[in-house]
């Protein structure tokens, strides 16, 4: 009985973890590049490079930088056929300004709703967005890609599949499968403990690869598993599960009522015009009772509600710098006024659980080791997957050669493409970056391209060289994309300081971490793709090595 | 001295501490204890090993807290467990007698190398 239900168990992870591992991999490496997708944000936009700032004076730069705002012509035109007659030239009635920034954010993003008269549904607004320099509030191209938060980002989460958010369902299933194939393989793992730090390089074949794949799955096993989960917790509450926005809806309007009822905040205008009192003032204000509570003081959101009306309120958020839990602790004022409305309430045990995983998740944190950290879960994340592939690949290969099936060939070249041809397409992003001219019109788009053509050239030149597979041995493609890695990734570096001046000697003496962390990064993957090569090229030499036949016969 | 030096040195102490408390764990094994080159442990060694090695991973945990927030400490303590396992792995691995440090009165190298 045992028995069966461990093959079972190997059954589920072999395939799931198979299929479901491409998707994987790329949640993993893309997460991994995500943790620092601000730095690398500020290399992919020289113009950005500058010191973090504090949320800057409403007064002084904020208010003129908002009255600045309206929405671009491309999203009036889009909202036009949800509007009972024509759209209006300007947009004055706001429904909300805000500005948000994290402790990593040298540039602060600003956010202007506004009420569209006639629309279909009331309560739409139509929105602008802007990109300031908080020093001085000068304009920042908005249009640019920031490859980082912008593109890597929802890479992680969602595949930049946008259509019905595919990607997101895709990237949550695999996230539950994840779950799944850490309890099947805690499952087949029969040494456990007695092979914790066991990994033997010398003995080739199936037994270092499947060495590996238990090490980097079993010393991470808490990492693995809490971001899987915390990963579809988000996703749960965010995209699959919410009910107030669709099944709901009136109910979820009711509920806005009586909320506005209970905390004071208004839903709606009153139509009565009325003026603002300093903000900046009840900034300080939120900052004093922050302080009294022993919370750092740095503002991350600024909310301004119904601007210009009697019911107009402003809402200041803590940017949650030095704890996991992700809060806000809102303190909110009437805007006329300047009067404290109300202090959201400390959150229930059941609250601080939920702020505590997606803080845990989402890492707004300010602590460079952990983040540092979180790579490394990430890289061994996407090594124990990469393990798994090669595992699948060497433990058929020769008998599918002999029975002449093409199977592990397909899966060898698929796992060329999403181990090195993944690197390879996030360099040829960065690359193209730095190559195309600065105002090229859809430059993004460019950018993206030059993403997917890298990744698809990987593929086709996998699919090209993996002949051998089909006699047993290795795709050469491996080797080559390597060499690949190792020419493009300082090439990356070096374009930089072709491009903009900042060469690692001066980024590292002026201590400008977030460029100097990415040449870095990027010298490094170079470095360990060329012994990697080498180290294959040995190989190939020496000839085929002849497995190990006793492997675990646990794995299918 | 400033306190985000006091921080720093605080949690290199965290990792330094895990890294040992994983070796020692890894050298209570007579398997990794021959990789070090070293004779496999007696019974009452292997158990001191595990103790010392258990008490070293409470050390980093103290550490971690003394600088952070809990929430924020339990990570950082969780992942440098990760990060130090893997580390005496690859030792183990490549150079296996550089763990051979953290056990000095196990006198010179055995034959077995």
């Amino acid at each position: 009985m045992m028995q069966s239900f461990r093959q079972a168990m190997a059954w589920l992870h072999t395939w799931f973890g198979l299929v479901l591992g491409f998707v994987l991999m790329a949640a993993f490496f893309f997460g991994a590049l995500s943790v620092f997708d601000r730095e690398i944000d500020r290399w992919a936009i020289p113009s950005t490079r500058f010191d973090p700032q504090p949320m800057p004076s409403y007064e002084k730069i904020l208010r003129p930088a908002f009255e600045r705002m309206q929405p671009l012509p491309a999203t009036v035109d889009a909202m036009r056929p949800r509007v009972n007659g024509p759209m209006p030239e300007r947009f004055d009635t706001v429904v909300s300004w805000s500005a948000y920034t994290t402790h990593r954010d040298p540039v602060l993003q600003l956010f202007a709703g506004y009420e569209v008269p006639n629309a279909k549904d009331p309560e739409e607004a139509i929105w602008a967005e802007a990109t300031i320099d908080p020093r001085d509030g000068t304009p920042l191209p908005n249009d640019r890609l920031k490859v980082g938060s912008g593109f890597f980002y929802p890479m992680h989460y969602g595949l930049t599949l946008d259509w019905k958010n595919l990607g997101i369902w895709i990237v949550g299933f695999s996230a539950l499968m994840m779950l799944v194939a850490l309890v099947t393989g805690v499952v087949m793992h029969r040494r456990i403990f007695r092979e914790f730090f066991t990994f033997r390089p010398g003995k080739g074949g199936l037994r270092s690869v499947l060495d590996l794949h238990n090490l980097t799955g079993v010393v991470a096993l808490p990492f693995h598993f809490f971001f899987a989960f915390t990963g579809l917790l988000i996703f749960a509450a965010t995209y699959y599960f919410p009910l107030g926005h669709t099944q709901l809806h009136d109910l979820h309007d009711l509920h806005a009522e009586v909320e506005a009822r209970q905390t004071g905040l208004p839903h709606q205008r009153a139509g009565i015009p009325a003026g603002l009192a300093n903000v900046d003032a009840m900034v300080a204000e939120a900052q004093r009772r922050w302080r009294a509570n022993d919370k750092a003081g740095d503002v991350g959101f600024l909310v301004l509600q119904h601007v210009g009306d009697a019911n107009g309120y402003v809402s200041v958020y803590r940017a949650g710098t030095d704890r996991i839990a992700l809060v806000g602790d809102g303190i909110h004022f009437k805007a006329s006024t300047g009067r404290l409305i109300r202090e959201d309430p400390a959150p229930t045990a059941t609250g601080r659980v939920a702020e505590f995983l997606t803080g845990l998740h989402l890492q707004h944190f300010r602590h460079w080791l952990l983040r540092g950290m979180y790579v490394l879960g990430g890289l061994l994340g996407a090594a124990c997957i990469a393990t798994g592939f090669l595992f699948f690949v060497e433990k058929r290969k020769r008998q599918h050669a002999r029975q002449g099936q093409q199977g592990a060939r397909v899966v060898d070249a698929l796992a060329v493409t999403t181990v090195t041809g993944m690197v390879l397409a996030a360099l040829g992003i960065l690359v193209a970056n730095r190559l195309l001219p600065e105002d090229l019109p859809a430059r993004g788009d460019w950018e993206r391209y030059a993403f997917w053509g890298t990744w698809l050239l990987a593929l086709l030149h996998a699919a090209w060289r993996s002949a051998p597979v089909a006699r047993g041995l290795a795709n050469p493609a491996w080797r080559e994309q390597c060499v690949a890695i190792a020419v493009l990734a300082p090439l990356a570096a070096v374009l930089n300081w072709i491009t903009t001046g900042d060469h690692l000697l001066r980024t590292f003496g002026q201590g400008y971490w977030p460029v100097a962390g990415v040449d870095l990064a990027l010298l490094v993957s170079g470095a360990v793709a060329a012994l990697s090569a080498r180290a294959l090229k040995r190989r190939a030499l020496a000839g085929p090595v002849a497995s190990i036949a006793g492997a675990e016969t646990g794995h299918a | 001295m400033p306190e985000s030096v006091i921080a720093a040195l605080l949690l290199l102490a965290a990792l330094s501490a895990s890294v040992a408390g994983m070796g020692w764990l890894a050298l209570s094994m007579p398997v990794h204890a021959q990789q070090a080159g070293m004779a496999p442990p007696s019974r009452a060694a292997r158990r001191a090993l595990r103790m010392a090695g258990a008490v070293a991973l409470l050390v980093a945990l103290a550490c971690c807290l003394a600088v952070d927030h809990p929430t924020m400490a339990s990570l950082v303590w969780v992942m440098g467990l990760t990060a130090a396992a893997v580390g005496v792995a690859m030792t183990l691995a490549w150079r296996p007698h550089w763990l051979r440090v953290l056990v000095p009165w196990a006198g010179p190298r055995t034959a077995r190398g």
